[in-house]
């Protein structure tokens, strides 16, 4: 079976359950390209499950993810290593993604502000730097689908403006970005508003941006 | 095809070489893997005092005991049997705290590797010749150290040496499969602690008068701690005895790599 047409992210009747707790009960979710999607649930509604299921880092006891291109994903904690600095962790990635050069590393360190810290061990960074480069390392290879969960925790005001820089540039070239999240502020922002809740996903707002949107 | 046609044809641009994954990953392994700093302050300081405290409590007696390898009876110096023992534990317990602590605390992180298209048979091999050079490194230190206290002579020196290498490889090995098996930092070093102990010291006859008994010969060190005495106090290169100490370090290094392997993997959602 392929991807609808046009959806780079096509999630079907995905179930799971941990022992008898069922966490997610036939979600489904359809992304396309330059997309920002939002799925909002409460603590504990599986929302980070749902995640890890679309990033391959967990097996769903039954249902479809179908991705179209390369995926990028960050993890709500950040997972860095504390003994390496932010350079050895760029040159890490690059070698995992098999890149040529670090000038996409090199532009968002510069975006996100965090150059003077290069070559600080991770262990010895600040919450708000550490998820800076949390959020680099899912992006350095410019991935076509973007998974992100809770992506601005630790942000502060400045660094949450330049985030949504970030993204804007994403789906300016086509790129759909999922976010995590338990709390929408700007709900303007998202061209989907998808609520986790019974282990199901529920299109809450779907924006003028993009009315043909399923899911 | 003329030299002015070569010269003609214009040239494509070469490619840039990626970043290697070996390399990188080899590089990042070993640095991870020594910036313990409690390792590094146990490998300066607690060796030569263990060294210290326990030839003070064994004093220099003269010790009979069968060496189990040979069936030789063997008269020796009690002290520097045990300063072979003292050594012998010495980097069971620092390669092992030092490789459980690096493999457990960047699991999470080499699951992430793997995630963003990392080789899982390079990750595992780069982690394995980091491990050799950091526990080859210890036995090394161990050894010289070791010359403070007693010149055992080169061949004998050259036997123990080649013993605490096999057992910090062992129990490098051992760290690393407590690395991808423990869940909390408590357990991990509660094993290795008790584990190097215990192991190391019912080898010695002056601690257990039982050290003859054919159980012993199920424990790790058994193959090291033969090898080193046999070498140093009667002579021989007990080869099949450094083998089966290689081969525990082989099993435990097997055993952990395949753990590390399963709880890595990632699936591949494709179109």
């Amino acid at each position: 079976m392929t991807a609808t047409h046009g959806t780079v992210l096509e999630v079907r009747d995905v179930h799971k359950a941990y022992g008898r707790h069922r966490v997610l009960n036939g979600a489904g979710l359809e992304v396309r390209p330059g997309q920002l999607v939002a799925v909002v649930g409460e603590n504990g509604s599986g929302k980070s499950t749902l995640l890890r299921i679309l990033a391959g880092t967990l097996a769903a006891d039954r249902g479809e993810v179908r991705l179209t291109g390369t995926l990028g994903y960050c993890p709500q904690e950040p997972v860095v290593n504390d003994n390496l600095t932010v350079d050895q962790h760029l040159r890490y990635f690059a070698a995992a993604h098999r890149l040529t050069s670090l000038r996409r590393a090199d532009e968002l360190v510069e975006l996100l502000r965090f150059g003077q810290f290069k070559h600080r061990a991770a262990g010895a960074l600040s919450g708000g730097t550490r998820q800076k480069l949390n959020l680099t390392l899912a992006l350095l290879h410019d991935p076509d689908v973007l998974l992100l969960d809770e992506p601005y925790q630790g942000f502060d005001w400045e660094t949450y403006l330049r985030f949504w820089d970030v993204v804007g540039d994403l789906r300016a070239r086509s790129r759909a970005i999922v976010i995590i999240t338990h709390l929408v502020i700007e709900q303007d922002r998202f061209d989907i508003l998808a609520d986790l809740a019974d282990g199901r996903l529920t299109i809450r707002v779907a924006t003028a941006k993009d009315p043909d949107v399923r899911h | 095809m003329s030299v002015t046609d070569l010269t003609q044809r214009p040239r494509a641009a070469p490619r840039p070489a990626a970043y290697r994954q070996f390399p990188t990953a080899w590089r990042f392994a070993l640095r991870n893997q020594s910036r313990n700093r409690l390792a590094a302050l146990l490998l300066v300081a607690f060796v030569p005092t263990w060294y210290l405290l326990m030839q003070a409590i064994t004093g220099h007696k003269p010790l009979t005991f069968r060496l189990y390898a040979t069936g030789q009876v063997l008269t020796v110096n009690s002290g520097h049997l045990t300063l072979i023992s003292a050594g012998l534990n010495s980097v069971t317990m620092i390669v092992g705290f030092a490789i459980f602590a690096a493999i457990r605390r960047t699991l999470a992180f080499d699951k992430r590797l793997v995630s963003a298209g990392y080789r899982q048979a390079t990750l595992i091999a780069a982690k394995a010749c980091s491990i050799a050079v950091i526990a080859s490194a210890v036995a090394l230190y161990t050894a010289v150290v070791l010359l403070a206290f007693w010149r055992a002579g080169a061949g004998g020196w050259l036997a123990i040496w080649a013993g605490f290498t096999v057992m910090a490889l062992t129990y490098g090995a051992f760290g690393l499969l407590l690395g991808v098996l423990v869940k909390g930092d408590l357990e991990g070093f509660f094993l290795i602690v008790m584990g190097g102990l215990m192991d190391t010291f019912l080898q010695n006859p002056l601690g257990n008068p039982l050290a003859g008994r054919p159980i012993l010969e199920w424990f790790p060190s058994f193959g090291p701690m033969q090898f080193a005495t046999g070498g140093v106090f009667s002579h021989q290169a007990l080869w099949g005895h450094l083998v089966l100490g290689l081969a525990w370090a082989a099993a435990f290094a097997v055993s952990g790599l395949i753990i590390f392997q399963i709880r890595t993997r990632t699936r591949r959602h494709t179109a």
